[in-house]
């Protein structure tokens, strides 16, 4: 047994693990208790220490280096991207020097902002700016575009939503026992002065958007059912 | 009249006389309303035939009258639902507002008529109304705080409260300070400056949204409920100084919290309160303990009111019920006043979602889009007209648009409109047929409006040519063209004096167009192939500021005619571009008015039921103006309780104006003698019955038909055919949301 596995050991360190699987097939084939133990010496297994050593010590620096490469690239794109998102330079200038004059609450029409896409060449990036008030005003820039703030209507619509599925919920929710209009319409027919039928059958065309739709499933289910027939 | 009501059959007991369907020789067609059901199998409720009744009333030997009627009911209108209600004692108007975003204000001292319309918008969503002196103001679930104006009909400015939807706004005794209640928690007091309002600030932050508020009469305190309990405010501070909390409602739902959807706050430092578990519960607001609760239905208590003098609390339910609290005593010395439950008023049948408290009434309104008026028995005489309940279910104006040259008919929604052409039926036939249908009437265009504004107003030509609607922001005219297909084509550049505009009337030659505006003035412009070009605006002299609401052009194209809001009515000489005259001003307010077209004199209506003639030419009432007005109008005529919203003319006949309300149309007959005072007023069958020799000595003027309800208009072609558009009131009854499931016995 012990034999068997210093074998194991000394091979498996000198060949560094490729040949592991056949070194193993080869090993249970002709390890026996009869054999010799291999003989390794001090300096054959020193080597093999450095070296595996080295070997890892290359591998960490070349996964540093290729993550710096990678987050240098990484990081050339963002300035890219950023480069592309803002104004041109003498865009900048423009603003600058119109909003050193005054400041007003921004209330124009938006425009999009295609000159510097232009520039880059990137055809029709549509982006709303989101400027803040400051520098917003009434006046053309130069006579190409103003720029205003977009109306923040998301949240507050989804408030609202939240707000009217409260009342929903507690008014018609679950738990709230309601009835239909046709039941309460029969019922003031069943039990009013003159008694007469439940109102489906006393209003001609109740509910006639939905015998409509209903007539024309069932065209439709008839038609297929036909189909693989014939 | 209400044939239903069973409240005022002890006074009214000629109402019981069946309807008279003497009058008319109908041409009807039972029409789908939906549009989709071209060469579909027609069910049994869809008559391809038509019906006809003739109405024969002979002097001498000329038949008075005998009409086809075309017999509308493609007209799918939907009223929308109310949501709340704020009642000014000072200037006896009720404004209602709409699930739509829509502001109605009724006049209580004119026959509750139906005075101003501010038009809704999409995601306005109002859930609170609020009276401080003549302003109004609104709140709703998209976080802002309206302020109308009432002169121009639209809002005048909208605040944001930055709290989130907003659930309920009221003001303090003084007129100074609005708090509102918000999603987030917050009360924020606003102070109510000249012409807008300036946040102040917000009382202390509580966890949960804040439902209902209402002020001490002080304006100390602040009573707000929220979810599971009442929290007192102290209006200086903004720290709360008492938590009155609220029992969930027993048995299963005791999982479920219980939403205080009212609060009312009384000067003795009683509150009042109304939850979802359906509780009335009075507190002591100084001890913060529960004084009584009253467990009125299974269902939630949506809203309170408290009267003026606090001696009487009202509470609506999802029941459709209204239930008063009266603080009275048991015992006759008046020393142990207690709150009792004494009146249940059971008159809608959905959820009441709003109430007013008024000295005389309760009014309350709901998911069933009416408006009921009850006057309360023990401050209003019994028996009379006052003490009458009142009903409003349609709107005190005309919806329907009638080009009498081309046969076409418009209908104008909140959010589109719609042009349809009347079909045809071929041969005459008896009294009572059904006249077959040779073309069904189609549905030609279908226009959505633009915009989140809703539609204020429309108007169509009477060759069918153009056609126009405004809303608060903006003017729209499209010119149609029939050739083999419709066409229709929007105006681009109209003039910039359109804003504004409250109404739209073409004049008959469809040349021009006449749109009033702020302060009662008159834009008119003239519409051709090429162009709409500003002409001129009328102004008239008295310097009144409320918004015209009628606006009516002579056929001859010389005069024009505009009423507004202050009973006034002004005509112009179009020739001449300017003011004509004024009508000597009457106290109530004019609902319909029309000149007619032989004579030119001006037939006006008023919300009392009077009817007045004035010449324009002599600018004076005319003979049988002030015979009529000697004579005096039947009590059965003045106890009506629908406007009259619409006059139109008998080209064959000049003498006859062809009036209708929501329950009855009237053929007037100027050459005929007015009812004596013990006469009857619906005495078509009477007629019938009587040989023809006979009926001359019993005939009067007055020709009412009752055959078709509920009326949104009445019309007559240049063809001499009558249009008739009805909108059943269960029709619309059956499109309203879910109501309760109540469990009666034997069910």
């Amino acid at each position: 047994m012990a034999k068997k596995q210093r074998g194991k050991a000394s091979s498996s360190s000198k060949t560094a693990g490729i040949e592991k699987p056949a070194e193993s097939f080869t090993l249970s084939l002709e390890s026996s208790d009869d054999e010799a133990p291999e003989e390794v010496t001090f300096e054959d297994s020193k080597a093999a220490a450095l070296r595996s050593m080295k070997q890892a010590l290359d591998t960490a620096r070349r996964e540093k280096q290729l993550l710096k490469e990678k987050r240098r690239k990484r990081q050339e794109l963002f300035q890219e991207q950023k480069k592309r998102r803002l104004l041109s330079a003498d865009v900048l200038e423009e603003i600058d020097s119109a909003s050193s004059k005054k400041q007003k609450q921004s209330e124009d029409e938006g425009e999009q902002e295609e000159k510097p896409e232009k520039e880059e060449g990137d055809g029709k990036k549509k982006k709303k700016k989101k400027r803040s008030g400051k520098l917003a005003n009434a006046r053309n820039l130069k006579g190409k575009y103003t720029v205003t703030t977009v109306k923040e209507r998301t949240l507050a619509s989804f408030q609202q939503q939240v707000a009217e599925e409260f009342i929903r919920s507690r008014l018609y929710g679950p738990g709230t026992c309601r009835t239909t209009n046709n039941e309460m319409l029969s019922l003031q027919n069943k039990k009013g002065w003159n008694k007469s039928a439940a109102v489906q059958f006393v209003k001609k065309d109740w509910a006639s958007k939905e015998k409509a739709k209903a007539e024309k499933l069932k065209k439709r289910w008839l038609h297929k059912q036909q189909l693989p027939s014939c | 009249m209400n044939h239903s009501n069973k409240s005022i059959c002890n006074y009214y007991p000629l109402h019981f006389i069946q309807a008279v369907v003497r009058t008319v020789d109908v041409m009807t067609y039972v029409h789908e309303s939906t549009t989709g059901s071209k060469g579909n199998n027609v069910g049994p409720g869809v008559s391809q035939l038509v019906f006809k009744i003739v109405w024969r009333q002979r002097r001498g030997t000329s038949i008075m009258g005998e009409f086809k009627v075309h017999r509308v009911r493609f007209f799918d209108y939907m009223p929308s639902a109310i949501r709340t209600m704020a009642f000014n004692s000072q200037t006896e108007r009720l404004a209602v507002a709409r699930a739509d975003g829509a502001v109605e204000i009724f006049n209580f001292n004119d026959n509750f008529f139906q005075e101003k319309v501010i038009p809704g918008q999409d995601g306005r969503a109002t859930e609170a109304l609020c009276w401080v002196g003549h302003r109004l103001f609104s709140a709703g679930l998209n976080g802002e705080i309206t302020e109308y104006d009432l002169e121009n009909l639209r809002p005048q400015y909208t605040v944001d409260a930055y709290g989130g939807p907003i659930w309920t706004i009221s003001s303090n005794s003084q007129g100074t300070q609005l708090a509102v209640g918000c999603e987030d928690g917050t009360v924020k007091i606003f102070a109510i400056l000249e012409e807008r309002i300036q946040f102040q600030r917000n009382l202390n932050r509580h966890k949960g949204r804040i439902i209902s508020l209402c002020w001490h009469p002080s304006s100390a305190q602040i009573a707000a409920g929220m979810t599971d309990m009442i929290t007192i405010f102290d209006a200086e501070t903004g720290h709360a100084t008492r938590r009155l909390l609220v029992d969930r409602a027993m048995g299963a739902s005791k999982n479920k919290e219980v939403v205080v959807w009212s609060v009312g706050y009384l000067s003795d430092h009683t509150i009042i309160s109304g939850d979802s578990a359906g509780k009335v519960q009075i507190w002591n607001g100084l001890t913060g303990t529960l004084v009584r609760t009253y467990l009125v239905t299974k269902w939630d208590v949506l809203v309170l009111s408290v009267s003026k003098d606090e001696s009487s609390v009202i509470a609506g339910t999802s029941e459709g019920t209204v239930i008063q609290f009266q603080f009275i005593s048991s015992t006759v010395d008046q020393h142990d006043k207690e709150w009792v439950r004494t009146r249940t008023f059971r008159n809608h049948s959905h959820d009441v979602s709003a109430l007013a408290h008024t000295d005389t009434a309760v009014v309350s309104g709901g998911m069933d889009t009416q408006l009921v008026v009850r006057p309360l028995l023990d401050k209003v005489e019994k028996n009379t007209q006052e003490s009458a309940l009142r009903k409003i279910a349609f709107p005190h104006r005309s919806l329907v648009g009638c080009a009498k040259k081309a046969g076409l008919l418009l209908f104008q929604f909140p959010d589109h409109l719609e042009l349809w052409k009347l079909g045809e039926s071929e041969g005459h036939g008896k009294p009572g047929d059904r006249l077959p249908v040779k073309r069904k009437p189609e549905k030609l265009i279908e226009l959505k409006r633009k915009g989140e504004d809703h539609i204020c107003c429309s108007a169509l030509s009477a060759c069918g040519g153009w056609l126009a609607y405004s809303t608060v922001s903006s003017v729209r005219l499209y010119r149609i063209q029939y050739n083999n297909t419709i066409s229709i084509n929007k105006v681009s550049k109209l003039p910039k004096e359109l804003r504004s505009v409250h109404q739209l009337c073409f004049s008959s030659d469809s040349s021009k167009l006449f749109a009033s505006s702020c302060q009662s003035s008159v834009i008119v412009v003239a519409v051709s192939q090429q162009e709409c070009r500003y002409l001129h605006t009328l102004k008239h002299k008295t310097g009144s500021r409320q918004p015209v609401h009628l606006l009516c052009a002579s056929d001859d194209g010389k005069w024009l005619a505009t009423a507004n809001t202050d009973c006034e009515i002004h005509i112009y000489n179009l020739h001449k571009m300017k003011l004509h005259c004024m009508v000597p001003v009457y106290n109530s307010c004019p609902t319909t008015i029309a000149i007619h077209p032989v004579t030119n004199n001006l037939i006006s209506v008023h919300a009392d039921q009077q009817i007045f003639e004035f010449s324009l030419v002599q600018k004076e009432y005319t003979q049988w103006s002030r015979r009529l007005q000697t004579q005096g109008l039947l009590s059965l005529w003045l106890e009506r309780d629908t406007p009259i919203t619409h006059i139109t003319f008998n080209p064959k006949n000049p003498d006859h104006i062809i009036l209708h309300d929501t329950y009855m149309f009237c053929i007037i007959d100027q050459s005929l003698p007015f009812p004596e005072l013990n006469a009857v007023l619906w005495n078509q069958m009477i007629l019938k019955s009587l040989p023809v020799s006979q009926r001359i000595g019993q005939s009067h003027a007055f020709k009412i038909c009752k055959s078709f309800q509920h009326l949104m208009c009445v019309s007559l072609l240049e063809d001499l055919s009558l249009v008739v558009v009805e909108r059943p009131l269960l029709d619309i009854m059956s499109q309203l949301p879910a109501p309760v499931r109540q469990k009666k016995f034997a069910t």
